[in-house]
């Protein structure tokens, strides 16, 4: 009944929103990008994610392999929806499976096209569902409908990129009256293409990113959760390589800071592997 | 018997240069040059490179990164309009900024 209902909104959210997420070109790793697709665009990727934290007695590791589609609609407005499957593992207990939906838009409010560059700046807006399991151990989704809006701002040149993001995520009460923290995310991201190519050549860039981001305090039951919000800074190199319609990245968010609150296990690394076919 | 072995050979010389002269006309007039601003990485240019090969009576393009220009070969008989060109560009996401025929 649940399943129906979360389908429900699916296809309603999906024929309603100028829904969707971060869409391609040379997007960051980790970061969204500001550009989109062009006009008709379809992309499919597949995406794998891994994480590992620990420190305060605990020791978890969690996986995700996504299937992604993105669309464009227009010049100027992507779709995207991302289907994740999820392991995770904590202190010796373990659960797999579907995790939670995300669908998303991006709309650039404004384009610069100059001679061997673009200059865009993009609105972005995710809907993530509680698909995934919230009464496992441990958790393979939240059990609430949390909502990302974010401003993206970037160039691209045949040498060159830059890539501003700044993300505001609302959490919305989960399973168990657990309401997670907001969450705020800004990224800085610089990139360059060592080899300039020309267009049926392989064409390689490398990125370097800042990623810092905060979470407010969990809450239960309207009680501030003591160990829970805080910061997290990463420093994340990362490639892109594309052959024609075709795309691997490849990226590796290592921690340089952070400040917790109370006893948290700390990432110890997150690692990405994306492969992406648009036709 | 010399003199008619001259003429004929002038006579040969300026037909073969006359047919080269208009098939290299009737060459021209179908392949286009689009100079295109916003283009930087080929992953990017493919979704020019598909909504241009989707117009109709395009034989084949190719793309130049460096000098940011799509050359459009049409099929003999076709035309590509500015305007058709500019808007299946502007979709792209790129922007049109010379347009030249008879490349």
């Amino acid at each position: 009944m649940r399943m129906k209902g979360i389908l429900a909104a699916l296809a309603i959210l999906a024929l309603t929103t100028p829904a969707a997420a971060p869409a391609v070109a040379h997007e960051p790793i980790f970061a969204p990008g500001a550009h989109v697709h062009s006009k008709g665009a379809h992309e499919v990727s597949l995406d794998y994610h891994r994480e590992r934290a620990s420190g305060a007695g605990e020791n978890e590791t969690a996986q995700e392999l996504a299937f992604e589609y993105s669309y464009g609609v227009t010049a100027d407005w992507t779709v995207k929806a991302v289907v994740p499957f999820v392991d995770k593992k904590s202190n010796g207990n373990g659960s797999s499976g579907l995790g939670d939906i995300r669908l998303g838009t991006k709309y650039r409010v404004s384009r610069i096209d100059r001679f061997g560059s673009q200059l865009s700046t993009t609105l972005l807006f995710q809907v993530k569902l509680p698909t995934g399991d919230d009464d496992s151990s441990p958790r393979l989704g939240s059990g609430s409908t949390d909502f990302t809006g974010g401003l993206l701002h970037g160039l691209e040149s045949r040498r060159w990129y830059y890539n501003l993001a700044a993300r505001y995520r609302l959490n919305t009460e989960g399973g168990g009256n657990l309401d997670k923290g907001d969450k705020v995310f800004l990224d800085i991201v610089g990139g360059v293409r060592p080899v300039l190519t020309e267009y049926r050549d392989a064409d390689t860039v490398l990125f370097l990113e800042l990623n810092w981001e905060r979470a407010a305090r969990d809450s239960l039951r309207g009680a501030n959760v003591t160990n829970s919000g805080g910061w997290e800074m990463f420093l994340s190199p990362g490639i892109f390589w594309t052959y024609r319609n075709y795309a691997v990245t490849s990226g590796l968010q290592i921690p340089v800071a952070e400040n917790l609150n109370g006893a948290q296990p700390t990432s110890d690394y997150r690692f990405k592997l994306t492969g992406k076919y648009a036709f | 018997m010399k003199i008619f072995v001259v003429r004929a050979f002038f006579l040969a010389v300026f037909l073969i240069a006359a047919v080269a002269w208009s098939g290299a006309v009737l060459a021209a007039s179908h392949v286009y040059r689009l100079y295109v601003d916003g283009l930087a990485c080929p992953f990017c240019a493919y979704g020019v490179e598909k909504n241009i090969l989707a117009l109709d009576g395009v034989e084949k393009l190719d793309i130049d990164m460096a000098g940011s220009f799509i050359t459009v070969v049409m099929e003999t008989g076709s035309v590509l309009e500015e305007e058709t060109a500019k808007q299946a560009v502007d979709d792209s996401g790129f922007t049109l900024r010379r347009f030249e025929a008879g490349k």
